[in-house]
């Protein structure tokens, strides 16, 4: 882990880069990417998109969800080049008009965001679950968010913000 | 509480708004023109001499714009603790030996990642191993391989290697205590350990500008960084400005000065251009700071009826490397040992010893913890032994309100009877309690109990906070303070604050928060008492406000101060309503006839004013605080028998924290407390070998997931409250509450089961340990 992994193999340079085409939170984009640039880096760095976080960079985490065609996959292990031609969309593209969508309302008043650290993931996890399933179970909701840690809120906050956002009688307990 | 309109309600959170949409800013999204990417080299050794580091060819490279070691350093040490007794021990990179695996030796600042990672490829160190040692047991033993020094005066008082700090405290006569009891019972405990699990990695930013250095960094509090950077780079104070950025968690291990923190700053020194370094997983993992894993030997004397007559207290604690916070645990341990209950005679010892692991940090509850698991445990059995329930015992022992603690703090209005009883009644705990073990079948469920009690706010650096707050000519009111919320809710609680005070609208109130250039000092979230100190100040600096704009309108008006009122941005003459100003016209009435003055209140706050420092760590000699909270909390577990897997179903808190500001954000601390227990009980290791880490990620180290998810009840004993313009009591709820409930989870195995578990984690290899030797004991006896 900490032998320092040698990186002369492949140097910046000799690695040629590609134009990506992509369309995100409903706007076009035409990136030059290196074939080994994740989506997370391209739309921050590139993008300027910075809602969405690097966590732990192994795919296990679930901080850097992101939908690519409407489903959840996560951004550390998705690389650029395979969005070509796709669609993305992030946590800046949930709000329309300065109404922020029920979902994101629905973890304001539940209680169900506090670092804030995991939820940008956990709101696009759950923006995806919801777009194909509007009234999920609770083992439906626990399976669609089996890859977002959070560590704040033990999730029973974030379960009711779901169960808010599809209207199953879940009432805010902040206002 | 009657008549409050902000104070005690969930009002929804001053930065949710920013965090939903993905604009609140953390250090990781500071973007900054000319950035270059910092790098650390880090042992590879648990313990070597360094004889050489060569950095010519790192430096040769291009892109390579800085390389730096010990060489390009002041010199100056830092360490958590900074004390005559226990000085600054730790130097920001390793000078002439390193102690542990991953301990910083150099750092480069590149042009990319890539460059970054090749130059750290490039430095060349020769080291000569030495031997290690990781098990605190044998390098307490004369002749182990000696990693500091051991402490002066331990030394003098105990003949073990390699101490790094004694405590030691007691009263009464535990011989005499001892004595006098009917029955003793000795135990030992052991604690294992865990990751903070703080999702958003260890970043820094840091831009040295026209001779001022500029820092982004996750943190638990701005000024302790700022102090700790001005010292190890000797600048002034006024030369380091450490910005808001919001943290994405921190559970104790984003305090202090960690060495990136150090290398980012003197990189961009160096450079004069901006330098990030980002800690990945694997860094934090294998390198960072985490809790302390203590072995607590205790002994208890009781009398029939379960009164505590004498105790008798050892702790160990593995401290890592340096001394980081392994002393303070030592001594939080005697405290955390002394809150809850009455124990006529005490003898107490605390031993931190260095072992070739990484530095240790506070971690929630900061041994609290491993404490209660200890003394709750013990507990339980000696009331099995007695055959009085769980509740008695504990009320038996439990302390009244308004007793003095030995160390000469009062407990003011304790709710701890209260927190048992409503904890037994809620729960049913005695009607299920005992059912478990006899039950049939291979699915066992069992019921719990644990106690806990929790400073608020102590002294340590900067000691005290200040608040501003600035009325603005609309008549809303922006708040200065150097807090920072690091998903508590501090934003959130201060701005209720100045609005109950001002009777403002949530929305009229603006804040600004922990940034050392623009808002005052502050203790920062770390020491379980910004509610309290920061609260209070600024309780007081909008009271200030509050008096200053009545005086303004008393003038005005020709009315007796005392017969106005407030209400809705207006004073107005309670006996004749016409008579009123509005905030916007007091503000510019003021404006037009005080010379200008606009309308400004400073705020001010220290804990336990009369008191000069923090207790000895030493001797626990001294007051610690003036806010205990107390807590029950009851676990129902299920225990699979055959596969020994065991999990927490549903977990009840009752609390006294004096009052709920903010019940919704209260309730979060409670539900994030039980999970953290729960991933503390069942699933949290880090395991290691030879001072490596073998499982330096999240798929090999398990936090609990949504599958882990417990039902989390809870309920508060209100003793407390918030009067307009006066100052108020509140207590801690943001770390205490992981210890009763791992507490309660092993005694509710126990429950289940009939498995005594004297270690945690409590994992299926040892349950279906200890459920084997139980049958072994069951046929022996048969």
């Amino acid at each position: 882990m900490l032998e320092a992994r040698s990186a002369q193999a492949q140097s910046p340079a000799a690695v040629r880069s590609r134009i990506i085409e992509l369309t995100v939170n409903g706007e076009r984009h035409e990136i030059l990417v290196k074939p080994r640039n994740t989506i997370v880096e391209v739309l921050r760095e590139k993008i300027g998109l910075m809602g969405t976080k690097h966590g732990c960079e192994q795919g296990a985490c679930g901080v850097c969800t992101v939908l690519l065609d409407g489903r959840a996959v996560l951004g550390c292990l998705t690389l650029a080049v395979e969005c070509d031609g796709k669609s993305v969309r992030t946590v800046e593209g949930l709000a329309q008009g300065g109404q922020l969508s029920p979902i994101q309302q629905a973890f304001l008043d539940q209680g169900a965001v506090q670092c804030g650290y995991c939820t940008a993931g956990m709101l696009m996890s759950a923006t995806a679950l919801l777009e194909r399933n509007p009234k999920p179970s609770i083992a439906e909701i626990k399976k669609a968010l089996e890859g977002n840690i959070c560590r704040c809120t033990g999730y029973n906050a974030i379960v009711a913000a779901i169960q808010q956002a599809s209207g199953q009688g879940v009432e805010p307990v902040m206002r | 509480m009657t008549g409050l309109r902000h104070i005690g309600k969930s009002v929804r959170r001053k930065d949710g708004p920013d965090k939903v949409t993905g604009r609140a800013v953390y250090s990781e999204d500071v973007k900054l023109p000319g950035t270059l990417v910092g790098r650390v080299l880090r042992s590879p050794h648990p313990h070597a001499r360094i004889l050489r580091i060569d950095t010519a060819k790192a430096m040769s490279l291009p892109g390579v714009k800085a390389v730096i070691t010990a060489e390009d350093t002041k010199g100056v040490k830092h360490g958590f603790v900074e004390t005559p007794r226990y000085p600054p021990d730790q130097d920001v990179l390793a000078r002439g030996r390193v102690v542990y695996v991953g301990e910083e030796i150099a750092a480069v600042a590149a042009v990319d990642q890539m460059t970054a990672q090749q130059a750290l490829d490039l430095i060349e160190v020769e080291y000569e191993p030495l031997p290690a040692v990781f098990d605190p047991l044998e390098a307490m033993q004369p002749g182990a391989p000696e990693i500091h020094a051991s402490h002066p005066k331990a030394a003098i008082e105990v003949p073990y290697a390699n101490i790094g700090g004694r405590t030691t405290s007691g009263w009464g006569d535990v011989e005499e205590g001892f004595a006098s009891a009917d029955y003793i019972r000795e135990d030992r405990f052991e604690s294992h350990l865990r990751t903070h699990g703080y999702l958003e990695p260890h970043v820094t930013i840091a831009y040295w500008e026209s001779e001022r250095l500029n820092v982004w960094t996750s943190s638990m509090g701005t000024f302790i960084k700022r102090a700790k950077l001005a010292r190890t780079l000797d600048l002034p104070y006024s030369a380091i400005r450490v910005h808001k950025a919001y943290c994405g968690g921190t559970f104790g291990g984003k305090i202090d000065l960690y060495a990136h923190e150090y290398c980012a700053a003197r990189l961009s020194m160096l450079t004069q251009r901006p330098v990030r370094i980002v800690v990945n997983r694997e860094e934090i993992f294998s390198a960072y700071r985490h809790g302390q894993p203590l072995i607590i030997e205790i002994k208890t004397g009781v009398r029939k009826d379960g009164t505590i007559v004498a105790q008798q207290m050892r702790t160990i604690n593995n401290s890592g490397a340096y001394r980081g916070s392994g002393v303070v645990v030592i001594f939080l341990a005697w405290g955390f040992t002394m809150i809850p209950y009455r124990i006529p005679n005490l003898k107490y010892e605390g031993l931190s010893v260095y072992t070739n692991y990484p530095v240790r940090a506070p971690q929630r509850g900061h041994g609290c913890p491993q404490v209660r698991f200890a003394i709750e445990s013990q507990l339980d059995a000696i009331a099995e032994h007695l055959g009085i329930d769980p509740v008695t015992i504990r009320l038996r022992n439990a302390r009244e309100p308004w007793e003095a603690l030995p160390n000469g703090d009062n407990v003011h209005e304790a709710g701890l009877i209260d927190c048992i009883k409503l904890a037994a009644e809620k729960s049913n705990i005695i009607d299920h309690y005992g059912k478990g073990r006899n039950a049939s079948g291979t699915i066992r469920r069992g019921i719990g109990m644990g106690v806990s009690g929790y400073f608020g706010g102590s002294l340590i650096y900067p000691n005290g906070s200040g608040v501003i707050v600035k009325m603005n000519d609309d008549g809303s009111a922006t708040v200065l303070t150097g807090g920072i919320d690091v998903g508590q809710g501090s934003e959130t609680v201060i701005c209720q604050i100045v609005a109950e005070e001002l009777s403002l609208d949530l929305d009229d109130v603006k804040i600004i928060s922990s940034d050392t250039d623009t808002t005052p000092q502050d203790i920062g979230a770390w020491i379980s008492g910004m509610t309290y100190v920061t609260g209070n100040a600024t309780r007081q600096a909008a009271g200030n406000v509050r008096r200053k704009m009545l005086d303004l309108a008393s003038s005005r008006l020709n009315v007796d101060a005392q017969s106005l009122a407030v209400e809705d941005k207006v004073v107005f003459n309670r006996n004749d309503p016409h008579q009123r100003m509005t905030y916007r016209e007091i503000i510019a009435y003021s404006i037009a006839t005080k010379r200008g003055d606009t309308i400004l209140g400073e705020g001010f706050w220290r804990t336990m004013r009369d008191e000069p420092a923090h207790p000895s760590l030493a001797t626990t000699k001294g007051r610690w605080s003036e806010n205990y909270a107390f807590s029950c909390q009851v676990a129902e577990v299920e225990v699979d028998i055959e596969t020994g897997e065991a999990k927490l179903l549903k977990a009840l808190t009752v609390h006294d924290c004096g009052f709920p500001m903010n019940p919704a954000l209260v309730k979060g601390q409670i539900d994030g407390q039980v999970s953290m227990a729960l991933g503390h009980a069942f699933l949290e290791e880090i395991i290691t070998k030879d001072g490596f880490t073998l499982n330096p990620n999240w798929l090999d180290y398990r936090m609990p997931t949504i599958h882990e998810m417990a039902a989390s009840d809870d309920a508060d004993v209100i003793t407390e409250q918030y009067v307009v313009g006066q100052p108020y009591r509140t207590k801690e709820v943001g770390e205490g509450l992981v210890s009763g409930i791992l507490a309660a989870i092993a005694n509710a195995i126990y429950d289940a089961t009939g498995v005594r578990l004297t270690s945690t984690p409590f994992t299926p290899e040892k349950l279906l340990r200890g459920l084997r030797q139980l049958e072994r004991e069951k046929r022996a006896k048969n």
